[in-house]
């Protein structure tokens, strides 16, 4: 039955449903609303699990990463600079194959501070070897949670559920909760075959030396590799059981035959959505929502842009001195191909900047007019720069 | 092929394989160091050990522990000096425990409730006979320390009583004769031969000791005063501080006088002019060559008198002339009038070291009608001959042997030692130790260990917290039979004996087997043999030293890993 939830709670509630056994977290804005709802439920006797009180993040991705190595499911979430101290041990819960699941609440990272929404902090983990899903409105988060520990608990990876800060965190929005039943049905006991058991004991974290490094580096990347199609499975057996589909890998909207196409990531998606049926560009577009960053999913990809000609990346994060981080990797996803669309890129919405409905057909406009560079900053206003800065 | 596990998971005991106390270059270990407070002690007490019993509430061993060194802990504990307390490493913190308040309180607990020494049975048959000359302090510890040894000690003594200066010098303000009665009669009673009324020189000598007893022990003390005079003035009916002291102990009187002048400065001077005052005297000054305690004197130029009775002495209105001398006695006839005073300087001698010398011009004249001299006493020369040396004492090895007399060994005052009752405890306890060497044909075995400073305690794991000391009479009330100092009671003890650091001990504080990074510090049902129920696991111990930084009471010390 739909019901209005704030962003947080509707995320607090989907984990409740999956019976977590441990949650450790550390307040941080946006996150802070998702902790504090858990602590609520955890108060009012609606969810036993061992909730335990960290001094940090660090500590706070420590206690899960301990928990889940001792057969538990375990949940964190964080935000920002929490996601840069965790950073360290975001790398060993992958590294060690550790299945466990987190809320990104994306937010800029720091200097300059800021506690607004964009999704540097979820891209400097890029590279932890992370699944990381983004979530375009509060029901894809909510089922997007609930899938993840699926797919964790399947594929031995660790999965970082990205939504945007503040735009669905503290959002109210009418959205389905799953049953308590459904969801049994869909997410069996975790049961981890490495499970830490002092009846038959094992180490973690072991140093491993060069002649055994590299292919251990081999069988995680392979690992990501084949998450991409355990993520679309979750996908696809979760709209069997609840006529929703989060997102799969990619999705398409639109004029399947446009050769304008926009690739956006996260909530921005939601907002494009509404201008294609309200302000739609002056050419046809089509809208691709990526859902699935890592794995990237390059034949997904390549599918979805059957027949574009210009294609615009919009991400909310850079990689400074270099350009769009997404981008790039759209433009290596092309390389090469016969009749591969022309890749614009521009970051957006940082720092918390609104990106209003206007802004798809301003970009598709400027991307027809040739006005839009390889990549750039969309909407900047370098007069409020001094001179050498701009 | 050997294959990986998902994420590099280690296999069952792959760690435990790795020893990685093969990279440490330090070794932590236990170090049973001596507390200050023992190495302090003349008599040798180990009083952090005792405390320990105390902090467990057993009153019993914690004076079972004490008197294994000092048989007389109710008499030390009121007329000893302390220097333990000055040495407390408490007392760089907050301040020094109360030693003597609780020794006291373990001393009195056992005279009410009758406890046993332990360890003393009685000797076997035909045990070697050792004679003891005098019955003080050295004489009664020697004779009890040569009964734990399974000897037979026969006590000689000139008074009809035993006890020595115990008896006829300090007075019952500071040691009630109950007391004093109650712990030698209770020393006696185990087993020590008593002969009073025996004087040597007079109703034996040396030589016929010699022939009857294995081993020889002299303690006579020193009887004598030194010859005193002002620029070779005595005035007429002078009496030493000795004398006026024994005589007012004896019978209660003094010489009456209006304004009094004690030379000297030790115990015995404070002691007479603190009689005097109370006797009736306007006046009381105690000239002295030495100075007043405090940060501009050196510790061998402060006044021999126990802190807290020249701390009484001034509150009872003693005024201390400190670095000065008598230069003049002014006379009327034969009645002295007054004495001229004269500050001291300090001269550098030819030989580098420094002598005080009247510093002329600053003479003063006093108004006296009375001095006394207390500038100390020497060994009575009766009966000892040529064993009494130039300086007026005997002179004895480290162990109290008398120099070219293998079965002859001296302690206490006669040695010219400084003269406390602890010290003369501790020379006849070693005397006792190295003449039942001696008759077992073996070396004495004494290892002394090393003293722990402050610097080795970690101060974090303690709090400041107030010392706790027993009452003391107010000056109105005080007369010459009150005991001035009151004791502690047992709640006090506790809380007292509860502020040790336990230098140099284990105490069982877990902090090692807490913090040790590598699980290194195993925690044992038994208690090992250093004492402690922690041992290290050298297979695992890196070295890193934590386990030594965070012991609050310095009992690991790390030491570099033998080659």
């Amino acid at each position: 039955m739909p019901q209005a939830l704030e962003g947080s709670a509707a995320v607090a509630r989907a984990v409740a449903l999956c019976r977590p056994g441990v949650i450790a977290a550390y307040p941080i804005t946006p996150q802070t609303h998702i902790v504090e709802n858990i602590s609520r439920l955890v108060a009012d006797g609606e969810l036993d699990t061992e909730l335990v009180s960290v001094e940090s993040e660090f500590s706070a991705a420590s206690v899960v990463l301990g928990a889940a190595a001792a057969g538990s499911r375990a949940y964190t979430a964080s935000s920002s600079q929490g996601i840069l101290l965790m950073m360290e041990v975001l790398y060993n819960i992958a590294g060690l194959r550790v299945p466990l699941v987190m809320t990104c609440a994306n937010r800029a990272v720091g200097a300059p501070i800021s506690i607004w929404n964009d999704q540097q902090d979820s891209m400097a983990a890029r590279d932890a070897g992370w699944v990381q899903l983004y979530c375009v409105d509060n029901q894809q988060a909510v089922d997007t949670t609930v899938q993840a520990f699926r797919i964790a608990e399947q594929t031995e990876l660790p999965v970082m559920v990205c939504i945007d800060g503040f735009t669905l965190t503290h959002t109210m929005e009418m959205l389905a909760l799953p049953t308590q039943a459904q969801v049994d049905r869909y997410l069996p006991p975790f049961r981890f075959a490495r499970a830490l058991d002092p009846a038959s004991p094992r180490s973690l974290g072991m140093l491993v030396t060069p002649e055994w490094f590299s292919e251990l580096r081999h069988a995680h990347h392979a690992a990501l590799g084949r998450a991409a199609e355990v993520v679309e499975r979750a996908d696809r057996d979760w709209h069997k059981l609840t006529r929703r589909s989060a997102g799969g890998l990619i999705e398409s909207f639109g004029d399947p035959d446009a050769p304008y196409a926009v690739l956006t990531i996260g909530s921005v998606g939601g907002t494009f959505a509404a201008a294609l049926a309200e302000c739609p560009p002056a050419s046809p577009t089509r809208l691709l929502r990526l859902r699935c960053y890592r794995p990237f999913p390059l034949a997904a990809l390549h599918e979805a842009c059957r027949g574009v000609r210009e294609l615009i990346v919009v991400e909310r994060a850079l990689s400074p001195g270099q350009g769009g981080i997404i981008g790039t990797e759209v433009r290596a996803a092309f390389a090469g191909m016969r009749g591969a669309p022309r890749v614009h890129n521009v970051a957006l919405g940082l720092g918390g900047r609104d990106v209003p409905m206007e802004t798809l057909g301003r970009l598709v406009a400027a991307a027809r007019a040739r006005r839009l560079p390889p990549f750039s900053i969309f909407d900047l206003q370098p007069e409020r720069l001094p001179a050498e800065e701009r | 092929m050997k294959q990986l596990t998902r994420g590099a998971w280690g296999e069952p005991g792959s760690s435990l394989a790795c020893h990685t106390g093969s990279w440490r270059d330090l070794r932590p270990g236990h170090e049973h160091a001596a507390a200050p407070c023992h190495a302090a002690c003349p008599a040798g007490e180990d009083p952090q050990y005792w405390l320990a019993a105390v902090q467990e509430g057993d009153h019993r061993r914690a004076w079972e522990r004490l008197v294994a060194a000092n048989p007389l802990p109710a008499i030390t504990g009121r007329v000893c000096p302390h220097p333990c307390e000055q040495r407390c490493n408490r007392g760089h913190y907050d301040t020094a425990i109360g030693i003597h308040g609780i020794e006291r309180f373990l001393g009195d607990a056992a005279l009410a409730a009758g406890w046993d020494y332990p360890g003393i049975v009685g000797p076997p048959a035909g045990a070697p006979r050792v004679a003891v000359v005098g019955a003080g302090p050295a004489g009664i510890s020697v004779a009890y320390h040569l009964l734990r040894h399974g000897l037979v000690p026969v006590v000689f003594e000139a008074a009809p009583e035993a006890g020595g200066l115990l008896r006829s010098a300090i007075p019952m303000t500071r040691l009630p004769r109950a007391v004093l009665d109650a712990e030698l009669e209770r020393v006696l009673a185990c087993g020590i031969g008593l002969h009073t009324r025996q004087a040597l020189g007079r109703d034996f000598s040396l030589d016929e000791l010699r022939a009857e007893h294995a081993a020889l022990f002299l303690a006579p003390g020193c009887a004598r005063s030194r010859p005193w005079d002002v620029q070779g003035v005595i005035p007429a009916g002078t009496r030493d501080g000795l004398d006026l002291l024994k005589s007012w102990i004896d019978v209660g009187e003094v010489p009456a006088a209006r304004r009094v002048v004690v030379h000297g400065g030790g115990n015995t001077a404070m002691d007479i002019a603190r009689v005097m005052k109370r006797h009736g005297a306007e006046e009381v000054h105690l000239v002295t060559a030495s100075g007043l305690p405090g940060p501009q004197t050196a510790p061998d130029d402060v006044l021999n008198i126990v802190p807290r009775e020249l701390e009484e002495g001034l509150e009872e209105g003693i005024v201390i002339h400190p670095h000065a001398t008598l230069s003049r006695v002014l006379l009327r006839g034969a009645r002295i009038v007054g004495v001229e005073l004269v500050a001291l300087r300090k001269l550098e001698r030819a030989d580098g070291r420094r002598a005080r010398v009247a510093f002329e011009g600053t003479e003063r004249i006093l108004q006296a009608d009375l001095v006394i001299p207390c500038i100390g006493e020497q060994v009575d020369p009766a009966g000892l001959g040529a064993l009494v040396q130039r300086s007026g004492f005997l002179r004895v090895d480290a162990r109290g042997g008398v120099a070219g007399a293998c079965d002859l060994y001296a302690g206490g005052d006669a040695c010219g030692n400084i003269g406390t009752v602890a010290a003369a405890v501790g020379d006849g306890r070693r005397a006792a130790n190295a003449i039942a060497a001696r008759l077992a044909g073996a070396e004495p075995s004494e290892r002394p260990r090393t003293e722990i400073g402050i610097e080795r305690l970690n101060l974090n794991y303690f709090e400041p917290r107030p010392a706790r000391r027993a009452a003391v009479l107010p000056v109105a009330e005080r007369d010459d039979l009150c005991e001035i100092e009151g004791s502690l009671d047992a709640a006090a003890v506790a809380d007292e004996a509860g502020r040790c650091f336990a230098c140099g001990n284990c105490l069982a504080c877990d902090n090692c087997w807490v913090l040790c990074p590598d699980a290194a510090v195993l925690k044992i049902a038994d208690t090992a043999s250093d004492g402690s129920r922690y041992v290290f696991d050298y297979d695992y111990c890196k070295g890193c030293g934590l386990c030594a930084s965070e012991c609050p009471s310095g009992f690991i010390a790390m030491r570099p890993e033998p080659e």
